[in-house]
């Protein structure tokens, strides 16, 4: 891990009298893979269009590099790929031709170059047809390949997978990864996939209503981040006292069981302390929380905001 | 510099290699043949070649500005219909170079179909006029006491200006509203408002009339001297230049300041 990429500064933006994205702080270094996640609403794509100057900055500001995004737009974006929202291309030209386009607009990319991208995200068979023709799997390809042209080191990628088949998405994944890992780029992506952000990403922010929520390292081994327990017992209630005793709390489960949230060694000293207490425990099933479960806990699961 | 030349190929590239680029040249050499053609059978080729030539012009140059207005009014407007504007915003370039290759291509566009307006009138009736029929009958040269290359040229570089303001000003209506069937609507307004309308605007006796845009569109009024209906060249170039610098400001202004959320 690096130096800071992508520095976000209390960056707030309000459209109007709403307010979208409310002091939204946020670091991303090179090399790391940062996902973000929030529900339908939350201001992913807002936040990203910040991000790549397209939306002004009500307040706060957004460093690239080292380079304000509002002042130094033309040196903040000179390092950065990406796809806002769909990737939209010139449908009445091929996709070479949108390639070319966009090159032209960088210096130092040669014709070389275009072609390697090319057979990077496998688009070879398809390339010189009309991007009117291709499916949105294909546009998606078609993007990410206009994205990494110049390989910019900072990548931001608002939901690459839509669209993508699994072994699309696998070798987006993958791609990403490897990006991140031998070349050193920050790679910031937003998705609703929860659990292809646990697949993917090093770090995830989550955020809802235009706030950051929380910021999380995932475990790539065994992505559980917080594990519950339920202890099947022969007396729920005195089990609980015996927990109460200790300062620990649980909840009753259903019909003979208990829960206590923590990590497996937590779990075993509790089983220890149950025995220790005259109560039966007929049998211990860990649930491991996965990334995606804890989202719509602290999300609430609610509809769009 | 050589690096602002490609954004301009760029915008040449999406302004060009276009089927509507055919469809265009189509009407206008068919118009020119028709026109010719008609001409040439009813008096056996017996007019010069520089009068259905000029005259030709005054009849179907308004089509050249209506093309050359269509396409830049979907220059700017098309890239947000399509979003692909986002896509061309997040290069290392200002958003006024951006916008600057935009306009510079629309008039490229603009130049293209007056030459080949211009071209195909000659080359049309060069063939009809001069080889197969005898064009010696000159009216217009004995009118104007002007030859006609001449005046054809002046002609047309006074109807080309026009042609750059109609286009600016479709330019700036496409930007500021994103819409180029407005922009285009407001063009084709423009052509049969001045064509039309303005001759007999130009005798209302109130002054403020003097400063009103649609007086000085047209330009041609002038092409038999510098002073016309108490107005001169000169004067209309000002007046137009300072609407032009006026919509140049605030179309580069709008397109500087606004969000992006195509
Ligand atoms: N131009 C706009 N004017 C007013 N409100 C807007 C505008 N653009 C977005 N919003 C609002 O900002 C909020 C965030 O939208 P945004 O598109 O950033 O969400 P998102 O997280 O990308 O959602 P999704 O997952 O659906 O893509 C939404 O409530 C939306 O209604
Ligand atoms: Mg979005």
């Amino acid at each position: 891990m690096g130096q800071p990429i992508v520095r976000l500064q209390d960056v707030t933006k309000k459209i109007g009298s709403r307010t979208i994205i409310d002091k939204l702080t946020l670091d991303v270094p090179s090399g790391e893979v940062f996902g973000f996640l929030g529900p339908n609403g939350a201001g992913k794509t807002t936040t990203i269009r910040m991000m790549v100057g397209l939306m002004s900055i009500t307040s706060g500001d957004i460093l690239i590099d080292g380079h304000s995004i509002s002042n130094q737009f033309e040196k903040a974006i000179r390092h950065v790929g990406a796809i806002v929202e769909n990737p939209e291309m010139y449908k009445y030209m091929t996709g070479y031709q949108n390639l070319i386009h966009f090159a032209r607009m960088i210096p130092g990319i040669t014709s070389h170059r275009v072609r390697e991208v090319v057979s990077l995200v496998g688009l070879d068979a398809r390339i010189h047809d009309k991007v009117r023709t291709y499916s949105l799997g294909m546009r998606q390809r078609l993007g990410v390949a206009q994205a990494i042209l110049h390989n910019p080191k900072l990548l931001i990628l608002d939901e690459p997978t839509n669209g993508l088949d699994p072994a699309g998405i696998r070798e987006l994944r993958d791609y990403l990864r490897k990006m991140a890992q031998q070349e050193g780029v920050a790679v910031f992506v937003s998705s609703h996939l929860l659990s292809e952000m646990e697949l993917m990403c090093d770090r995830v922010a989550i955020i809802q209503n235009g706030r950051l929520i929380d910021v999380r390292t995932v475990q790539s081994t065994d992505k559980a981040v917080i594990a519950r327990t339920l202890f099947e017992v022969d007396r729920p209630e005195a089990a609980l006292e015996a927990l109460a005793a200790s300062e620990l709390t649980g909840t009753i489960e259903g019909a003979g069981n208990i829960a206590v949230e923590g990590d497996k060694l937590f779990a075993a000293q509790v089983n220890e302390l149950l025995v220790r207490s005259g109560i039966k425990v007929f049998g211990i099933r860990a649930e491991i929380k996965s990334l995606e479960d804890q989202f719509l806990e602290m999300t609430g699961g609610e509809g769009i905001g | 510099m050589a690096d602002f030349m490609n954004l301009i190929r760029n915008e040449n590239m999406k302004m060009f290699r276009r089927p509507r680029l055919f469809v265009m040249l189509g009407i206008i050499v068919g118009l020119v043949i028709v026109f010719s053609g008609v001409w040439f059978s009813v008096d056996k080729g017996e007019s010069a070649m520089w009068e259905v030539v000029i005259t030709e012009t005054m009849f179907l140059y308004w089509i050249i500005t209506i093309f050359a207005a269509i396409a830049s009014a979907s220059t700017v407007a098309e890239e947000f219909s399509s979003g692909t504007i986002k896509m061309l915003l997040i290069r290392p370039w200002s958003r006024s170079k951006i916008l600057l290759s935009k306009y510079i291509s629309s008039l490229l566009f603009a130049l293209f179909f007056a030459v080949a307006f211009l071209a195909s009138l000659m080359l049309v009736n060069w063939i009809l006029f001069d080889l197969l029929g005898n064009g010696t009958v000159d009216r217009l040269s004995d009118v104007m006491g002007v030859s006609n290359i001449e005046y054809l040229f002046k002609y047309y570089g006074l109807l080309f200006l026009g042609t750059m303001m109609t286009v600016t000003i479709s330019f700036m209506l496409s930007t500021v509203f994103r819409s180029s069937i407005l922009a285009i609507a407001t063009a084709l307004f423009i052509e049969i408002v001045v064509n039309n309308f303005m001759q007999l605007l130009a005798f209302v006796k109130y002054k403020w009339i003097d400063y009103v845009l649609f007086v000085h569109l047209d330009l041609t009024k002038y092409v038999g001297g510098n002073e016309y209906n108490g107005m001169t060249l000169g004067f209309s170039l000002a007046v137009l230049g300072v609407y032009y610098v006026l919509f140049m400001v605030l179309t580069w202004y709008i397109f500087n300041k606004r969000d992006v959320a195509a």
